[in-house]
C-alpha cells in the first residue's frame, strides 16, 4: 500500500517531477505527431508512385511454342480467350488489354528541333494502346482523365491542352477540316498526353504532334525503316504520378497496332487487371492465374527467370523500398528525442534518491523491504511515464489531425509560408495517425522510462538503512 | 558480562522478548578492522523499562541498531520473540522491524511530505496491501487518531513536521512507533533534541503508555533522571556493558 501511496505523493510533493513528465509529453508529442506527419506523406507519395498502372499486368512475350507438359505446343495468341479465362477469376474485376511500345514524340510546330536537337524538344514516351470502353475499368486512366489541372507557384494552371471534351469518348476527333493531315494525306489519328508533356511544349487542342518508333519485321528483326507517323492531340489526362504525366501517351490499340506496323489489327502485349481487393488478394490471383493461363498455352511453364505476371508494386519496387526505408530511419532517429527524456527522468530521480537517503532508511525501519522501496521510486517513473505518454499521444494525435489548420493560422500569422504546397501535387499536409503506430510510441516510452528509472530505483532499494539514517 | 553462559536456551520468548548474546560488530575502515562491541549480552523482559547509557563512541547507537535489525552483527546472536535474527532473510527481517519493534529516533525522522495523521498510519501502509489497509482503514485511523488526540495533536492531525515544534513531531515520532502495538520499543535519545520542559512532558507520555501497553522498552539516554526512572540501567563502556544497576544510580 504505501509504494502506491509514497509514490505519488512524492510525485505530487517535488516540483522537479513535472520536468520529466513534461519531457516525456514532448518526446512522444513530437514522435506521434511528426511519424503521423511522416506517415500521411509516405502514403501520398505511394499513390502518386502508382500512376494508372493497374493492379496486375500480365505480359506473356511474343510467344510462338510452349511446352506444355513435356511436349511443346503451339502458344495461344487470341487475347479475348486470356480476357475471357482472367475475368472468370472470382477475386478478378475487370481485364483489358493493351499495346504497350516506346516511341519518340516530336511536336509539329517545332521545326526547330532539326536545328537545335535538344532533348526536351524529341521526347521519349511510353506509347500504350488501349480499349477505352475496357480500360476505364481495369485502371484509373478515366481518373486521370476527370482529374484537375496542377498549378505552378503562384496558381498558375500548367496545362495548355485541356481534358478531352467528351469523357465517354476521350478519343473523339473533331469535324474534319481538311486542314491537318498526315503525309498519306489521310486525317491524323487521335493521341492523349500527359499533362507535363502538353505544358512543356505548349500544345493545344487540335495540334499535331509525330511519334517515331522502331518496328520489327514478323521474324523479330529490326524493320528497315522506322514508324512515322503524325497524330492530332485531342486532350491531356493527369495520372497521381508527375513522371508517368511526362512520359505517356495514350492511342486507340488498333491507331498503335496499324502505326506500329502490327500484322494483326487487333495486337497486344499484355493484359491488365483490376481486383476486387488488391491488398489482400494480389498473390492469390497471381499465382493461380500463373497456372492457369500456362494450361491454356498462353505463359511458359513458370520459372525463376522470368515474372510474367506482375504488379504495380513490382514496377516500383526500388522506389517503395526507400519509402519504408525512410519510414524506419526517421522513427529511430526521432527516439532519440524519448531517449533523451528518458535521461532526464534518470537525472530527476537520481537526485531524487539522494535526497532522500533519511527518507529511505527511515521506511527501512519501518519495515519496508528492499523490493518495496525499489517500487516506490519506479513507480514515480512509471506514473511519470504514463501521464506524460497518455497526454503526449492526445496532443500528438490532436496536432497531426489539426496540422494543416495549424500551419495555415501559424503562416497567415507569421506572414510566411511553413508549407509550400505548390511545391507539392497536393494541396494539404497529409497526416496519417495509426492505432498499432501510436500504442508502441506509447509502449516504448512507458518501457525506456520504466529502463532508465529502474537504475536509481535499484541504487535506493540497495541503500544501508543504518548509514542512511546516519544522515541528518 | 561478555563472559556469561549462553543465554538464548535459557529464556523463555514469553518473559523476555529480545534477547543479544555475545554480540560483536566491527566495521573495516581503510585496510584494519575496528571492532565497535566487543561481546555484548543483554537481556530485555517483557513489559521491562531498560536504559542504556554511555559515553559518546561507546557504541550505544551501533548495539540499537542491531537490536533492531537494522544491522546484523559480525559475530554473536540477537533473539526476538524466539527467533534467531541470523536464521532470517532480509525480507524477514523487515517484517519483524515492522510488527515487533518500534522505532523512536533523536531527530524524529517523520517523512516530511506526509502529515501527522500519515506519518503515524505508515507502518500500517507497510505492513498491509492496498486490499488489506482498506478493510482496515477506519479501525487503524481511529487508533492513529485517538493516540495523536491523546497526545494533545487533536488539531495537528493534517500538518506537515515542518509546521509542528521537536516536541509535537517526537509526540507523532511515539504515536508511529506505537501503532501496531509492537512487543518492543527502541528509542534513541529520544528527549535528546528537546528542552527540559518538552522533553519531559514527551517522556512522560511515552512512559505512560509503555507501562499501561506492557511493551518492553530500551533507551538509550545520557540524562540521569531519565534513567532513574527506569527498571535497569545498563552502562557502556568501550563497547561492552561495564555495570548493569537494577535499581537506579544516584547521581
Amino acid at each position: 500500500m504505501f509504494r502506491t501511496f509514497l509514490s505519488l505523493r512524492y510525485l505530487r510533493a517535488r516540483k522537479t517531477n513535472w520536468i520529466g513528465m513534461a519531457g516525456i509529453f514532448v518526446a512522444v508529442a513530437a514522435l506521434v505527431m511528426i511519424l503521423s506527419i511522416m506517415g500521411g506523406f509516405l502514403q501520398v507519395m505511394r499513390d502518386t508512385l502508382r500512376g494508372n498502372l493497374a493492379d496486375l499486368q500480365i505480359t506473356p512475350g511474343e510467344l510462338k511454342s510452349i511446352v506444355l507438359d513435356g511436349k511443346e505446343v503451339d502458344a495461344e495468341r487470341d487475347v479475348e480467350g486470356l480476357v475471357e479465362i482472367v475475368e472468370n477469376h472470382p477475386l478478378v474485376e475487370a481485364a483489358t488489354p493493351q499495346l504497350g511500345w516506346y516511341g519518340l514524340l516530336m511536336p509539329d510546330f517545332l521545326e526547330r528541333a532539326y536545328e537545335r536537337p535538344l532533348a526536351d524538344q524529341i521526347k521519349l514516351v511510353q506509347i500504350v494502346g488501349i480499349d477505352p470502353e475496357t480500360e476505364v475499368a481495369a485502371t484509373e486512366f478515366r481518373e486521370s482523365l476527370e482529374r484537375e489541372y496542377s498549378k505552378k507557384p503562384g496558381g498558375r494552371i500548367d496545362c495548355t491542352v485541356k481534358r478531352p471534351s467528351n469523357l465517354d469518348d476521350p478519343f473523339a476527333l473533331p469535324p474534319d477540316d481538311g486542314r491537318r493531315r498526315r503525309r498519306d494525306e489521310r486525317p491524323p489519328d487521335p493521341i492523349l498526353v500527359g499533362e507535363q508533356i502538353a505544358y512543356i511544349w505548349g500544345l493545344y487542342k487540335g495540334q499535331t504532334v509525330t511519334l517515331f518508333s522502331a518496328t520489327f519485321t514478323d521474324k523479330g528483326k529490326i524493320a528497315e525503316t522506322a514508324a512515322t507517323r503524325r497524330f492530332q492531340v485531342v486532350g491531356s489526362f493527369r495520372t497521381a504520378d508527375n513522371e508517368m504525366d511526362s512520359s505517356r501517351v495514350y492511342l486507340l490499340r488498333g491507331d498503335a497496332a496499324d502505326f506500329l506496323q502490327r500484322d494483326a489489327p487487333n495486337d497486344w502485349t499484355s493484359v491488365v487487371v483490376k481486383l476486387k481487393d488488391y491488398d489482400r488478394d494480389k498473390e492469390t490471383v497471381r499465382e493461380e492465374l500463373r497456372s492457369e493461363l500456362h494450361q491454356a498455352r498462353y505463359l511458359r511453364a513458370p520459372d525463376s527467370r522470368s515474372e510474367p505476371i506482375q504488379t504495380w508494386e513490382d514496377f516500383r519496387r526500388q522506389l517503395l523500398r526507400a519509402i519504408q526505408n525512410e519510414k524506419m530511419l526517421m522513427a529511430i532517429m526521432l527516439s532519440l528525442v524519448l531517449v533523451v527524456a528518458c535521461f532526464t527522468i534518470f537525472a530527476l530521480l537520481s537526485m531524487m534518491v539522494t535526497e532522500k537517503r533519511r527518507d529511505i532508511g527511515i521506511m527501512a525501519a519501518l519495515g519496508a523491504n528492499s523490493r518495496g522501496i525499489l517500487a516506490v521510486f519506479l513507480l514515480i517513473g512509471l506514473w511519470e511515464a504514463i501521464v506524460g505518454s497518455t497526454l503526449g499521444a492526445l496532443a500528438g494525435i490532436y496536432g497531426a489531425i489539426k496540422i494543416d489548420p495549424f500551419e495555415r493560422w501559424l503562416s497567415s500569422t507569421f506572414g510566411f509560408q511553413i508549407f509550400d504546397r505548390d511545391i507539392y501535387l497536393f494541396d494539404h499536409i497529409p497526416s496519417d495517425v495509426t492505432p498499432l503506430g501510436v500504442g508502441l510510441i506509447v509502449g516504448g516510452a512507458i518501457f525506456f522510462t520504466l529502463l532508465f528509472a529502474a537504475i536509481p530505483a535499484w541504487r535506493a532499494s540497495r541503500l544501508d538503512p543504518v548509514e542512511a539514517l546516519r544522515h541528518e | 558480562m561478555s563472559d556469561s553462559p549462553d543465554i538464548t536456551r535459557a529464556h523463555d520468548p514469553a518473559t523476555c522478548p529480545l534477547v543479544a548474546n555475545h554480540v560483536r560488530r566491527s566495521f573495516k575502515v581503510g585496510d584494519r578492522r575496528m571492532e565497535i562491541l566487543h561481546g555484548v549480552t543483554l537481556e530485555l523482559g517483557r513489559g521491562e523499562r531498560l536504559a542504556l547509557m554511555g559515553t559518546s563512541g561507546a557504541g550505544k547507537t551501533t548495539l540499537l541498531n542491531i537490536l533492531g535489525l537494522l544491522d546484523t552483527p559480525t559475530e554473536g546472536a540477537v533473539i526476538i520473540d524466539g527467533e534467531d535474527a541470523a536464521t532470517l532473510s532480509a525480507n524477514q527481517r523487515a517484517r519483524i522491524r515492522n510488527q515487533k519493534i518500534g522505532f523512536i529516533f533523536q531527530f524524529y525522522h517523520l517523512l516530511p511530505e506526509l502529515s501527522s495523521l500519515e506519518n503515524a498510519l505508515l507502518p500500517a501502509m507497510i505492513a498491509y496491501g492496498r486490499g488489506e489497509f482498506r478493510r482496515r482503514r477506519s479501525q487503524l485511523e481511529h487508533s492513529a487518531r485517538g493516540m495523536l488526540e491523546r497526545f494533545g495533536l487533536g488539531a495537528r492531525l493534517g500538518h506537515r513536521p515542518a509546521q509542528l515544534s521537536g516536541g509535537e513531531r517526537q509526540r507523532v515520532a511515539i504515536a508511529r512507533a506505537l501503532l501496531l502495538n509492537p512487543p518492543i520499543l527502541i528509542a534513541d535519545e529520544p528527549t535528546g533534541n528537546l528542552d527540559r520542559g518538552t522533553g519531559e512532558r514527551v517522556l512522560e507520555l511515552l512512559l505512560d503508555e509503555q507501562k499501561e501497553r506492557g511493551v518492553s522498552l530500551i533507551l538509550v539516554t545520557h540524562d540521569e533522571r531519565l534513567a532513574k526512572r527506569c527498571d535497569r540501567v545498563l552502562y557502556m563502556e568501550d563497547g561492552l556493558i561495564q555495570g548493569d544497576s537494577s535499581a537506579p544510580i544516584p547521581t
